[in-house]
This record gives C-alpha cells, sequence and structure tokens, in this order.
C-alpha cells in the first residue's frame, strides 16, 4: 500500500535505524532527466510522519546542489545512541567525486554542509556502501575497476581492497558482507562478482556463472547469512536473482526466475532475511523469498520501471521506490486499504471544483463518486507469510489469582535447516505473591474469625497498636466481645460509675460550680447523685416512722396542706411551683398522675433556668437526641456516655449514628477519626467504613487490611449482640469488602478471599466475585459446566441467523442478568388436588420482597439463592434439610397424612433433579439448567432439598415421606419463605391459599388470629429457625435484654406508667408476630389436601386484631430488616386514619409514583406482577405518611425527586442509579420502608417498559 | 515471589503467540504460528486439552476471552486477516463467527467490559480498527476506523467500564451512562485513545505521543476505583511508558518512562489489581514493575522461565509505607 510519494526524479537514501523522525534524503539523479529538463540539481530531506494520512511527504529541507547523483547513502558514522546526531549523507557524483554531507545542517538550513569531498575516482560513481561494523569505513566503486576504502575519519587517503581487477571494469555495485567485517563484495554489469578480504587486501573469490548474460545491477549480502549473496542480472535475457553460497561456488545455490525482464534494483531487509526487493524493466517491484524463491508481495505499482529501492531501516515495513517517472514512492508492505486515502483525494477534488459548473456545460457536476472497481482494487494484500518482525516470540500475562502465564520462543535461528530444530512450546503458569505481610495478617483475623477468639484477637491489636487512636479503636471493638459492654464503653471513656458515686459525695458542690453545659464532670456527677440519693431514699423510707405535724395554716405550706388533703394535687403542684419548692411539686405531681406529672416537668423546666437543665431535660424527657444533636462537638466523650447510659437498644444505634456523623461532618480531622468509635458504638458497619475511608488512604493493601480486620470484627460483634441481619451489607462494605477479597485472590489466596466475602448478600460485586474465586478454586463444580451463575447466559447462535437465537442479547444492559428464577413465578401451575404439583410456590418470586431491606440490585441474582436469609442459616454445611434445621415439633392441627411434605418444600420443588412429576417439569422447562445451577456451593440448602425432593417425586401417589422429613421441608418452606413474599407466591382466592393479612378482607383475618393462638406452642422452635429474619431486632446480648431498663432514679417513676412499648408488647402477646403470620402461610397444604382447618373455615366469627397484634407490628422493631416491611403491611390500615395532606411541592412524588405503578399495572401482563404493583402502591404510603410528617432529610427528599424526574423520562435505570445513591447515603432506618418498594417498582418499570 | 505452578506442554508445532487465561483462571487458550488456538483446562495443576481450534490460515497472533456471562467465547485474531469467534457449545468448541473485514494481518483482539455487551476491538495492520458489536440472533456488526495507524495497528485494548470516581461519588442526576473508549498502539508510533460519541461513531479522543518507533501493545490498567486513569505502553524502541490521566474529562495524559529496555518490548499486562505490570520483551525476559511510594517504578522480579523473586528492598519499602 502506497504512503507517500513525491515528484522527484532522484537517488534515496533513509536514515539510519538509529534516527528518529525517519527522514528520506533524495539526490537528484544524475542518469534521468526529468520532464523539465533542467539540470539543476538538489539535495532534500523529507520526513517520514505517518501520522499525516495524506500522501504527500513533509519537506524539511532543500539544499541546492551542484552535483546530479548515481548514488546516495545515508552512514550512521557519528551518530550517537539517541540519533542526535544525524549521521552522514555520503552521495557518489558523476566525476568521479565522493561528497559527505552532513544532514543535519541541511535539516537546519546551514550554508555549509559539506563535511568533505573527494574527486579520486574516475568516472561516476556508482557504488557506495557503509560498513555496519565501523561505520566510519565507506567503499566505493566506479570505472576501471576502481574500488576505494574510505575511512571517514580520515578522508584524504582512501585504501584498496586489493589490486584492480582485470580487464577494467565497471563496478556498478559493492557491498559489505554483514556478519564479517571485513569482507567486501563488488560486482560489475559484466557479470562477475569479487569477493575481497581486506585483512589479506586480496580478493578471495570470484563469483559468475558460465552464461556470460549476467549484468550485475544489484548485490546483496544474506544478512544473517556470512557466505550467501544475491546478485541480479539486468539483462532481459536472463532476469533473474542468483543465490550463491560461497561455499559452493561453482554454481548459484538458488536462481530467482520472477521477473519477465532485466532487474534493476534489489535491496534485502535486515529485519527479515526471507524478505527481498526486486524491480525491474516489466515495472514489477517483487518481494520474494530469496530462501525459496517464493514471491510473497508484489506491490501494485504504475507502468513505470523502478530505478531504485530501499528498505527503511527503522520501519521494517516500510520502503521507497524511485522510478523514471519522476516519482518515488514510499510503500508498507503489509498492504491495506486505501479508500481512505483515495476518499481524501476525492474530497480534495470536489472541494477544489465544487459542484459548480467547470466545464460550462450548463450542469452542475454530480458529485464524484468512486467507481466500484477502484475500490476493489484498492485493497492491497499483505505479504503471504508474516514478516519476521510481526511474529510475537514472547509473552506474558497475568489472570485471576495473581496467576501470571508466560511464553517464550527461543529466537528463530538464522538459517532455515535449524528452523526444525526440536523447540519446546511451553507456556509456564506461575503465582505471583507481593504482599506477604498482607497476607499473614489476613491469615491472623481468618484465625481469629474461625476460632472464635475475638477477645484475644482484640487484645493483642491493643497492645501491638503504635497509636493512641487505633488502641482507642481496638478497645472499642474488644468490648463488643466481653459481658456489660455499655459499662465497658464508658469506663474506656473514662467514667467509671462506682468512681463517679465516690466522687459525687466529695465534691458535690463542684457541681454548681462546673461550667461547660454538659460538661463531663456534671453530667456525670450528676448521675452519681441520683443514685446517691436513690439510695438514701431508700435508706430512709423504711425509717420514716416518725410523727409529723399536718399545718393548715394560711401561708404557702397551709395552703398546699389544704389542697392536699382535698386531693386537689393541681393546685397543691401549683402551689408548689409558685413557692419555687420544685421537689415538693414533682413529688405531688407524680402523686397526682402522669398527666400532671408531665405538665410539671415541664414547667419545671421552663422555669429552671440552671446550667445542666439541657442534660437534665434530657435525662427525664428521655430526649437524648437533643443531647447528641446540640452538645458541643468537644465533648463528644460525654454525650457518648450519656447515650450508652441511658439509652435503650432501639434508639441507641441511631444515636450513636446521630453522634457520628456530626464528628465526621466537623472538619476537624481528629474528631472526624473519633466518629469511628460512635460507629462502633452503633454497631454501624457502613459508617465506619465510610469514615475510616475518609480518614485514611485506602488504597494500601495494608491499610484496607487495617481497615478489614476492624469491620470483621465489628460485624461478628453486631451478629452476636444485634442478631443483625447479616445480608444488610452496604454498597461501601461490599465495595471494600470485595477490594479486600481481590487484593487477596490477586496474591493467590483464593481461599482466604472466599472465606471473608460476606456469605449473605446480593451485592453484585460480591456475587460476582464469589462465582469467580469458587470456580477459580478449581473445585469441580457438580454436575456440568455450563451455568453461569452470576450471570444470565446470554445466547449466541452460530453464524446463521436462524430459530436458535431465540435468546437475543438485549441491549439494555441493566435486564441481562435476570436469572431465570424471576420468570418462573408467573407459572402458577399448582392445584389441591393434585399435591405433588405444588411447587409454583415461589419463595423468589420478588427477591427484593424477600429480602426485606436489603433488595438485591437488578443485576446479578443467583439463580439457586432463592432466599438469602434462609441461606443465611446455612451457609455452607451441605446436607440433608432435617439435619440442619432444629426439628420442628409437629403442631396438632398440623399432622398431616397428606403427601405435602414436597409441596411445601418450596423452593425444593421446582428444582428437581429428574423432572418425573410432569406438573412440575411443565411448569419449568428450564429445569435442568437451574438444577444444576443450585448445585453451586453454598447453596447447599437447595442442594439438599433436591434430594429431599427427589425421592418423594418419583412415587408420589403411594409413599409418604416419614415424619422428620417431612418436618424438614416444612421448615424449609417456613424460612424459605418469608411473610411478605408468600403473600405474593399464593394464587388470590384459591382455597387453601392464605394471603398475607393486608391481601385479605379484613374478615379473613381471623386466619391472623387464629394462627395467633396457636403461639405459644409455637414459640420455642420458632425461635430457632427465624431467629434473624424475624427477632433481630430484639437483642440477644443477656446485658442488654429487651426490656433494657436505662438507670432507675428518675426515669423509672416517670417511665412505668408510659410503659415501654416493646416490654409491654412482650408481656400483653408471647410470640412476636411476625412468625405468626408467616406461619400463617403453611396452613395451606393441609387445607388442600381436605383437614379441615378451623381458622379458615370458620366464618368470621372474630373480626379484627387485637390490638396486642397490630400495635407491635408497628412500634415494635423499628428498622428491622423483616419485620418492618412486614409491619408496614400490617399497620396499614391503622395510619389511614389521620393523615395531613402531603406538601405541595412532595405532592410530584407521589404523583409520579402512582402514576408509574398504573402505568406498569396496565402492561404488566401476569399476575405475579399485578400482585406486587399492587401492594407495592399500598406499601408507598409509608413514603407519603413520611413526606407529610416533613420527617425525611432533604437529601432523601432530594434524591426522590431525581427519580421522580427520572421516571418522567423514562430513565428508570438512572432513577435505579440514584435509588442505589440514596440507600448508600442515607440513614437505614429512615428509607428502610419504602425504599425496596420503589425500588421494585422502578425495576418492573424498567422491565417492562412502559 | 514468583513460583512456577504448572508447565503446560502445548504441543504447538511453531511459535505461541499468545496465552490467555479465562476469567477464571481455570483455562488456558494458547495461539501459535502453526495456525492452531488450543484451550487446556489447567485446574489444580493439570492440563488437559480441551480443544484443539482449526480454523485460521495463517498464524494466530492473539486470543481473547470474553466474560462468562455470555458463555464461552473466545476471540482469535490472525495474520489470515480473519477474526475468529470460537464459542463452547454442548461441550464442543466451534466457529461461531468469522469476520473477514480486514485487508491485513489482525494483530489484536480485545473484548470490551461486560457492561457493554459482547463487543470485540480488532487492530490490523491495514491501519484500521473494527469493532463487532453482538446484535443479537447470531448477527455481529461491524463499525471500522479506517486510518486509525497507518501502516497498522499493533494493539488494543479497552478502558475499564466504571468510569473513574463514579462508584460513589456520581453527582445525582446524571447519567450513569458509561463512555466507551479503548487505546490502540501503531506502527506509526503512536498511541491514540478513541471514544465512542452519542451517535455511536468512533472518534480519535488523544493521541499519545513519546515512542520513537513502532508502539507493540497498550494496556489500559484495571479500575480500582481511584479517580486516575492509567495506560502502559511498550515499543519497538525498548521503552515502557506508563501514561496517567487525572482529570475526569480525560484530556491531560502524561507520559513516565518505566524503563528503557535494550530490546523490543512486545507485551505489557496489567496485574487484575492494576499494582504490577508485567513486561515482556526481545530478549525474552518477563520483569515484574511496581510503582514505589515516591511513583517510581522499581523492577520487583525477574521472571526467567517462570522462576523469580521479587526482591526484599521493595518488600520492604511496602512496609514502611504503613
Amino acid at each position: 500500500m502506497k504512503l507517500k510519494e513525491v515528484d522527484r526524479t532522484a537517488m534515496q537514501a533513509w536514515s539510519p535505524a538509529q534516527n528518529h523522525p525517519i527522514y528520506l534524503a533524495t539526490g537528484t539523479s544524475a542518469q534521468q532527466l526529468d520532464a523539465t529538463f533542467s539540470t539543476n540539481a538538489s539535495l532534500e530531506i523529507f520526513e517520514l510522519d505517518l501520522s499525516d494520512p495524506s500522501l504527500d511527504m513533509k519537506s524539511c529541507a532543500t539544499f541546492s546542489s551542484s552535483h546530479r547523483y548515481h548514488k546516495l547513502i545515508w552512514g550512521p558514522y557519528k551518530m550517537d545512541s539517541k540519533g542526535d546526531v544525524s549521521g552522514v549523507l555520503i552521495a557518489g557524483g558523476e566525476n568521479g567525486n565522493i561528497i559527505l554531507y552532513d544532514p543535519s545542517k541541511i535539516i537546519a538550513g546551514d550554508k555549509e554542509v559539506v563535511i568533505a569531498q573527494n574527486d579520486k575516482h574516475t568516472g561516476p560513481v556508482r557504488a557506495l556502501d557503509v560498513n555496519i561494523f565501523q561505520t566510519n569505513l565507506v567503499a566505493s566503486g566506479a570505472n576501471e575497476s576502481e574500488i576505494y576504502i574510505w575511512d571517514l575519519n580520515n578522508f584524504a587517503t582512501p585504501m584498496t581492497p586489493g589490486a584492480k581487477t582485470q580487464p577494467p571494469e565497471d563496478i556498478s555495485c559493492i557491498a559489505w558482507n554483514r556478519q564479517v567485517q571485513h569482507i567486501l563484495a563488488s560486482a560489475s554489469p559484466s557479470g562477475r562478482a569479487t569477493v575481497w578480504d581486506l585483512r589479506k587486501n586480496e580478493p578471495i573469490i570470484k563469483v559468475s556463472d558460465h552464461s556470460n548474460r549476467m549484468h550485475c545491477s544489484g548485490l546483496a549480502w544474506h544478512p544473517d547469512i556470512a557466505t550467501q549473496m544475491v546478485l541480479a542480472s539486468e539483462d532481459d535475457r536472463l532476469p533473474v536473482i542468483q543465490m550463491w553460497d560461497l561455499r559452493f561456488a561453482s554454481s548459484p545455490l538458488r536462481v530467482l526466475e520472477n521477473h519477465a525482464r532485466g532487474i534493476l534494483a534489489i535491496a534485502w531487509s535486515m529485519a527479515d532475511p526471507e524478505l527481498l526487493l526486486s524491480c525491474g524493466k516489466d515495472a514489477k517491484i517483487l518481494c520474494s523469498n530469496p530462501n525459496t524463491g517464493e514471491v510473497l508481495y508484489e506491490l501494485p505499482t504504475n507502468t513505470q520501471w523502478c530505478f531504485d529501492i530501499q528498505w527503511c531501516p527503522r520501519n521494517p515495513a516500510v520502503l521507497s521506490a524511485a522510478s523514471f517517472d519522476g516519482r518515488i514512492s514510499v510503500y508498507s508492505i503489509m498492504g491495506g486499504s486505501t479508500d481512505g486515502l483515495r476518499q481524501k483525494q476525492v474530497d480534495k477534488l470536489s472541494s477544489s471544483f465544487g459542484n459548480l459548473d467547470p466545464f460550462g456545460t450548463g450542469q452542475p457536476l454530480p458529485p464524484l463518486q468512486i467507481p466500484q472497481q477502484t475500490a476493489q482494487h484498492s485493497i492491497v494484500l499483505p505479504l503471504k507469510k508474516p514478516p519476521k518482525w510481526i511474529r510475537r516470540p514472547v509473552g506474558a500475562s497475568f489472570s485471576f489469582g495473581g496467576k501470571l502465564v508466560t511464553f517464550e520462543n527461543v529466537r528463530m535461528p538464522s538459517h532455515q535447516g535449524a528452523e526444525q530444530q526440536q523447540q519446546q512450546h511451553h507456556v509456564f503458569i506461575s503465582q505471583v505473591v507481593t504482599e506477604k505481610e498482607f497476607l499473614s495478617r489476613s491469615d491472623q483475623l481468618q484465625q481469629a474469625v474461625q476460632s472464635q477468639g475475638f477477645i484475644n484477637y482484640c487484645q493483642k491489636k491493643i497492645d501491638a497498636s503504635q497509636t493512641e487512636f487505633e488502641k482507642n479503636v481496638w478497645s472499642f471493638l474488644k468490648v463488643n466481645f466481653e459481658d456489660d459492654s455499655r459499662g465497658k464503653y464508658l469506663e474506656l471513656l473514662g467514667y467509671r460509675k462506682e468512681d463517679l458515686g465516690k466522687k459525687a459525695l466529695k465534691d458535690s458542690d463542684q457541681v454548681a460550680q462546673s461550667d461547660g453545659e454538659e460538661s463531663p464532670a456534671a453530667e456525670e456527677q450528676l448521675l452519681g447523685e441520683h443514685i446517691k440519693e436513690e439510695k438514701e431514699e431508700s435508706e430512709f423510707l423504711p425509717s420514716s416512722g416518725g410523727t409529723f405535724n399536718i399545718s393548715v395554716s394560711g401561708d404557702i405550706d397551709g395552703l398546699i396542706t389544704q389542697a392536699l388533703l382535698t386531693g386537689n394535687f393541681e393546685s397543691a403542684v401549683d402551689l408548689c411551683l409558685h413557692d419555687n419548692r420544685m421537689a415538693d411539686a414533682i413529688i405531688l405531681a407524680i402523686a397526682g398522675g402522669q398527666e400532671l406529672l408531665a405538665r410539671t416537668q415541664k414547667k419545671y423546666f421552663a422555669k429552671s433556668q440552671s446550667k445542666i437543665t439541657r442534660l437534665i431535660t434530657a435525662v427525664v424527657m428521655k430526649n437524648w437526641k437533643e443531647i447528641v444533636e446540640s452538645c458541643d462537638l468537644k465533648n463528644w466523650r460525654e454525650a457518648l456516655a450519656a447515650v450508652l447510659t441511658y439509652a435503650k437498644p432501639d434508639e441507641f444505634s441511631a444515636l450513636c449514628d446521630l453522634l457520628g456523623t456530626r464528628l465526621e461532618n466537623e472538619g476537624d480531622s481528629p474528631l472526624q477519626t473519633q466518629a469511628c468509635l460512635c460507629y462502633i458504638c452503633a454497631g454501624n458497619v457502613e459508617k465506619l467504613v465510610a469514615c475510616w475511608t475518609k480518614a485514611q488512604d485506602g488504597s494500601h493493601p495494608l491499610s484496607l487490611q487495617d481497615l478489614i480486620e476492624k469491620v470483621v470484627i465489628l460485624r461478628k460483634a453486631v451478629q452476636l449482640t444485634q442478631a443483625m441481619d447479616t445480608s444488610t451489607v452496604g454498597v461501601l462494605l461490599a465495595a471494600k469488602m470485595s477490594q479486600y477479597a481481590n487484593l487477596l485472590a490477586a496474591q493467590g489466596s483464593i481461599a482466604a478471599a472466599l472465606a471473608f466475602l460476606p456469605d449473605n448478600t446480593n451485592q453484585p460485586n460480591i456475587v460476582q466475585l464469589r462465582d469467580r474465586l469458587c470456580r477459580a478454586q478449581g473445585e469441580p463444580v457438580a454436575g456440568h459446566e455450563s451455568p453461569k451463575i452470576p450471570y444470565e447466559k446470554q445466547q449466541l447462535p452460530k453464524g446463521r441467523p436462524g430459530p436458535v437465537g431465540h435468546h437475543q442479547m438485549p441491549r439494555v444492559q441493566t435486564q441481562q442478568y435476570y436469572p431465570h428464577v424471576r420468570i418462573a413465578p408467573t407459572v402458577t401451575t399448582w392445584s389441591n388436588k393434585t399435591p405433588t404439583a405444588l411447587p409454583s410456590h415461589p419463595p423468589a418470586a420478588s427477591p427484593s420482597d424477600t429480602q426485606g431491606e436489603n433488595p438485591p440490585p437488578p443485576g446479578f441474582i443467583m439463580h439457586g439463592n432463592v432466599n438469602p436469609n434462609a441461606a443465611g442459616q446455612l451457609p455452607t454445611s451441605p446436607g440433608h434439610m432435617h439435619t440442619q434445621v432444629p426439628p420442628y415439633p409437629q403442631p396438632q392441627p398440623y399432622q398431616p397424612a397428606q403427601p405435602y411434605p414436597f409441596g411445601t418444600g418450596g423452593s425444593a420443588m421446582y428444582r428437581p433433579q429428574q423432572p418425573v412429576a410432569p406438573p412440575t417439569s411443565n411448569a419449568y422447562p428450564n429445569t435442568p439448567y437451574i438444577s444444576s445451577a443450585s448445585s453451586y456451593s453454598g447453596q447447599s440448602q437447595l442442594y439438599a432439598a433436591q434430594h429431599q425432593a427427589s425421592s418423594p417425586t418419583s412415587s408420589p401417589a403411594t409413599s409418604f415421606p416419614p415424619p422428620p422429613s417431612s418436618g424438614a421441608s416444612f421448615q424449609h418452606g417456613g424460612p424459605g419463605a418469608p411473610p411478605s413474599s408468600s403473600a405474593y407466591a399464593l394464587p388470590p382466592g384459591t382455597t387453601g391459599t392464605l394471603p398475607a393479612a393486608s391481601e385479605l378482607p379484613a374478615s379473613q383475618r381471623t386466619e391472623n388470629h387464629s394462627v395467633q393462638d396457636q403461639a405459644p406452642m409455637l414459640e420455642g422452635p420458632q425461635n430457632g429457625w427465624n431467629d434473624p429474619p424475624a427477632l433481630n431486632r430484639v437483642p440477644k446480648k443477656k446485658k442488654m435484654p429487651e426490656n433494657f431498663m436505662p438507670p432507675v432514679p428518675i426515669t423509672s417513676p416517670i417511665m412505668n406508667p408510659l410503659g415501654d412499648p416493646q416490654s409491654q408488647m412482650l408481656q400483653q402477646q408471647p410470640s412476636p408476630p411476625i412468625p405468626l403470620s408467616s406461619q400463617s402461610s403453611f396452613p395451606q397444604p393441609h387445607l388442600s389436601g381436605g383437614q379441615p382447618f378451623h381458622g379458615i373455615q370458620q366464618p368470621l366469627g372474630q373480626t379484627g386484631m387485637p390490638p396486642s397484634f397490630s400495635k407491635p407490628n408497628i412500634e415494635g422493631a423499628p428498622g428491622a430488616p423483616i419485620g418492618n416491611t412486614f409491619q408496614h403491611v400490617q399497620s396499614l390500615p391503622t395510619k389511614k386514619i389521620t393523615k395531613k395532606p402531603i406538601p405541595d411541592e412532595h405532592l410530584i412524588l407521589k404523583t409520579t409514583f402512582e402514576d408509574l405503578i398504573q402505568r406498569c399495572l396496565s402492561s404488566a401482563t401476569d399476575p405475579q406482577t399485578k400482585r406486587k404493583l399492587d401492594d407495592a402502591s399500598k406499601r408507598l404510603e409509608f413514603l407519603y405518611d413520611k413526606l407529610r410528617e416533613q420527617t425525611l432529610s432533604p437529601t432523601i427528599t432530594s434524591g426522590l425527586h431525581s427519580i421522580a424526574r427520572s421516571i418522567e423520562t423514562r430513565n428508570y435505570s438512572e432513577g435505579l442509579t440514584m435509588h442505589t445513591h440514596i440507600v448508600s447515603t442515607s440513614n437505614f432506618s429512615e428509607t428502610s420502608a419504602f425504599m425496596p418498594v420503589l425500588k421494585v417498582v422502578l425495576t418492573q418499570a424498567n422491565k417492562l417498559g412502559v | 515471589m514468583v513460583s512456577v505452578i504448572n508447565t503446560v506442554d502445548t504441543s504447538h508445532e511453531d511459535m505461541i503467540h499468545d496465552a490467555q487465561m479465562d476469567y477464571y483462571g481455570t483455562r488456558l487458550a494458547t495461539c501459535s504460528s502453526d495456525r492452531s488456538v488450543k484451550i487446556f483446562d489447567v485446574r489444580n495443576g493439570g492440563q488437559i486439552l480441551i480443544a484443539d481450534l482449526r480454523g485460521h490460515e495463517g498464524p494466530v497472533w492473539q486470543v481473547a476471552w470474553a466474560h462468562p456471562m455470555y458463555g464461552n467465547i473466545l476471540a482469535s485474531c490472525s495474520y489470515d486477516r480473519k477474526v475468529i469467534i470460537w464459542r463452547e457449545e454442548n461441550g464442543t468448541w466451534e466457529k461461531s463467527h468469522e469476520h473477514a473485514g480486514h485487508d491485513s494481518s489482525v494483530n489484536s483482539v480485545c473484548w470490551a467490559p461486560h457492561d457493554y455487551g459482547l463487543i470485540l476491538a480488532c487492530g490490523s495492520s491495514d491501519g484500521a480498527i473494527s469493532l463487532l458489536m453482538y446484535t443479537g440472533e447470531g448477527q455481529w456488526e461491524v463499525k471500522k476506523i479506517n486510518n486509525a495507524h497507518t501502516i497498522g495497528c499493533n494493539a488494543v485494548s479497552w478502558a475499564p467500564a466504571v468510569v473513574p470516581g463514579s462508584l460513589i461519588d456520581q453527582p445525582s442526576g446524571q447519567k450513569p451512562n458509561y463512555i466507551k473508549r479503548f487505546a490502540s498502539g501503531g506502527c506509526d508510533n503512536l498511541i491514540k485513545l478513541w471514544k465512542e460519541e452519542e451517535d455511536g461513531q468512533w472518534k480519535e479522543e488523544q493521541k499519545l505521543e513519546a515512542h520513537s518507533d513502532w508502539v507493540r501493545d497498550v494496556a489500559w490498567a484495571p479500575s480500582i476505583g481511584l479517580p486516575t486513569s492509567t495506560i502502559a505502553s511498550c515499543s519497538q524502541d525498548g521503552r515502557v511508558f506508563i501514561w496517567t490521566c487525572d482529570d475526569a474529562s480525560g484530556n491531560t495524559w502524561s507520559p513516565k518512562l518505566l524503563h528503557k529496555f535494550n530490546d523490543v518490548v512486545w507485551h505489557v499486562s496489567w496485574s487484575i489489581t492494576a499494582n504490577i505490570l508485567a513486561v515482556s520483551g526481545g530478549d525474552n525476559k518477563v520483569t515484574l514493575w511496581k510503582e514505589s511510594v515516591d511513583g517510581q517504578w522499581v523492577c520487583i522480579s525477574d521472571v526467567n522461565k517462570g522462576q523469580g523473586s521479587v526482591s526484599a528492598s521493595v518488600t520492604e519499602g511496602q512496609q514502611n509505607e504503613q
């Protein structure tokens, strides 16, 4: 393919290989006259600029010369390795002169560019060559057999290689050997080539065949083999290239007869000895392999002969050819399309002529077009054989798991014979480990986790801590695993209850003096006083048996007495207050009842101006938010201490969080880092990660290790103390954990990486990584290779379009990952008459619902991961269900005689290994796929379920599973179907189904009630199997029982009448409602089997729910992942009673969301989706309520508005992104009630494309 | 520390030109001048030949695994001007698609980040880069960038899909749409960065100039969540450059010379965590490089026939970073 052209009739020389950029020097040719018959001569230098796509060469310099040239070469003499000095240009002139030019000076535009000149030769100097070993040596040849060797260091007096050959002849070519520096060859048109040994100073061999028709126009040594050379003949009768080996000099080794007429020039590539260029009078430029004679390439040329041809030394694919039509063309032998160039030319033409009428024809010219033919011809094929320089001999690539794949090929031996030499074509796979300390620390952490030796681990960390802060952090973490964690926290903050008690006694007067509103001393001493007072009270009360006077005089005392005697507490209190007898007033108010007490307190605080009032207010009113929100951040310790002391479990975390957030937002970096401590107390892993990341540079493996150590320990602590649902892995944490696991994997510790990945989350990056790790481990995957767990497999049909291509690759990326499972639930084929066909009860109907607060992102839902909660309970150990789950006592009414078990074994049913039961296989055509997916490790419960399911399925009619196994599957249905999802899964109206309460007409809710009646009986086992999802907000830790009471003194008398809703609830209702209602989904199989169940059949005798049922649902467990969604469903009816209007500015949210749901509903086809949407619509009420109350933070509302906007533009994926953003940045409990459902709606909308 | 854990005798009959592991690191694909592509199962240190793929009529230069979400797919490119997309179906590998849109040797193939769909970039000696996009139904749509690199394109490498810094700091309301970018290196000594315009056309975004000879390979570093983009390039001139760009617009790239070798450098490859660069050169040596705390690139290992060790000084340096 032609790259460049210059219109010159000239000899040419490329700049040496060292030179960058690449130059081409041209010197006016002495032999040919150009079209103008001008006798002027010039030396020009052009730059080869390949980044310029045009055909023009960039002219760098022109030097008007008095000479014309027969030969031009560019030697690297005196060139340094950087190529800064541009060597020397050596020209052979017409009159026996050799001229040395300095190309750098030519380029610089100097006048004095000639370095030296010598005209010792006779006649034109046609042959020149530079010794490649000693670049100061130049050989030249001219008429009369003259050969000179010039030393550029001493240019005046040349040497001769020996005596002149006889008879005298013109020397047309001369060439230094490429391997041996003292060997030189010359050739003449008369046909002979002579090889000279400069050490011997004589010709050592003469090469000639006996045809007498070899008219040598070209001579070239083999680039690699010292004894081989080629000679080209100009004679039309013998247009050949002879390859000679001097060892066998009697006849040519090989003769290349590819040209039809005489050859004018040859050039042997230094980069690849298999490429020899030749151009001849047949107007061809050929590239052949002189070792085989094969023509590899024919350059597309015009019909003109070329008289000079040169490889570019630096760019091995480039050559230049000078032709008699007065043009030097630069070609690439790599082929390529010239379409672009031609198009450019056409454009140029077009733009020059425009569409005007240059020829006066009266017709505007049609736009210029390239004929189709030209386009075809413009494609230039490359060499038949790949040139050596593009054959990559070596490589090294990293792959997953810190593996390095390397290969190398021993360098191609230079002569062909050696190619057969046995080569080992090996590829090496190596393990690269660079972070040893990181690995060992990770190992320690892993051991600590495995051995549960958290306290020891933390202690070690404390001991090893370099900084005070680090020590603090680890101390805080350690406390999590100890008894009385709050107390210990307090100690860490510098407060010891006992000490304070003593201190208070001693320095009670200091209390008054202390300034700072919530100064630590004040607060804590106050605390101490309370304790003391209480003690005193308790001491004094029993002994107060003395007599006293009841005065009814007219003074205040008397009035109070009168009021008291008449039972008029209110007046008495007023009087006391009036008289500033605060203590009396409060005491009386207590006796006067709740209302009065509250009023009195208020009045008291309004009146009291003491500096610690706010603290007292907070303590009494339990308004810790006030403290935390408004305290001076310098007093964060004290605020935290107060929270630790007083806050109830359900608000404790939030308060710590709040404090932490305040600290974090403070620009001051010391305070910022302290926020970490707050988050540790709060057990808020996500925020800890965020805060830590902000404060530390987390990019280095070891600093990431620092973070992960803390996070892992904290998570363990949180799991222990708060029974947190482990599936709540925030975005940030997920990112860090996957980063960490990635690092481990990159060091080859794949097993460790797997161990540290949170095992129960649907964060896409984690799911993805786990899949990758599992497979990288090389564990044989059960079943066959086909399933790609985290990805929906994209079908890629064979070449032709055909019926195979039923899986079209969706363009919308967010949809690509939807697993098949999501589709399955739409097929609801079960009927109560065929218990074996119950499978369609799909816990995974709506993953975002089943997972409560942590809806999976739309992508990467594991096929098998039907229920993450269940998965969390049974994380790794494979085996059968009934071996893992605590045996579930069969409640009386459930005692089954029906073969329901595999029906209830919900998820088990729709991935049977052998599709024996027809209904099952019909419902799930893709069953094999799923079943193999479920064999994925970590999905053990499904795996187990398979086995379990398969046996009964094989003989459904006869063999009923024995009680234990039925119990097991029963349980499986339980945890596998959290309450809210069960509602979706069941087709409404079918006999025996029991939708969740919200979906039932109120009258049917008796069902719930009746089930609830059985609660006491079920209580024990429920705790066993249903812990994490349902009871997760009920702290398990012994020091923080659910009815945790803050320290007694003030609060207890005040608090008791108000009651702790939670404890109250627990008193009134022996069992939390959530498991109950999840229970409610169980009876269906029995019912379907015909067993009468009074709960349903009983026609609506008991209507409504007992208050104890609904109320705790609302208040019981704020922020509890599962409880919340459920509770919400339950609480809807009560919420509808009084409602403020939604503020105008937020009304758009409601209308947008509702409108979207309506749109989805109208285009949704399957009942499943419709139900989901219906429910979403209801649940969004929660959001509207929050809007009404204006309790949402501005960031959330603005985020919601963004979502609304993206809904309006139908850009749901953007909405989802915003959604993720909100969820990841906002307070969990604030958004948990409505964000998941909003996500469902968005996802649906995206899916339906409404 | 670099230790050989598996030596695979490929039984190729000629030079090996590329060897790539799949996404999971369990299968190895190799290609050779013997015109074949081979796939080995190399789990647990073993080597089981899974497939010996014949179909190319010239030396096969490179192979590239597609992301597994699209199935088991391997692309190969050859001197025969063709790109073949191979696919495993029911345990058998076969040719799924053949792209013959180039006029010269196809030197490099690279799959786009899976987030974009199934897109393959191919760089050819004809100077063009073509982009094959799977459009479903067995159809591939081709976009071609003509004259991307005069004389030829030697390497293509996609930018990671995660736009740096976008994970968390994405301003609200901004489109999460990725900007598709890739880098190419060619015989015009240039590295070029290409960007897909909104109309779907590919446009040259940047020209990175530092090499004085053919750019043999470019490798865009995987994103590790930092707001910096990094590209490694190596050249015939023996130099390896690390290019970094800190600004969000992606316009200011600055080169840093990693090392000047005495011979052509053929290949650069980033570790998955983007902190180590493997450099393989004409002297048949593989070296591993890591950026030290002060921003200098340090050779941490000489991998000679897979043997090597990480020099102690750097490891200590890392500890000092703490």
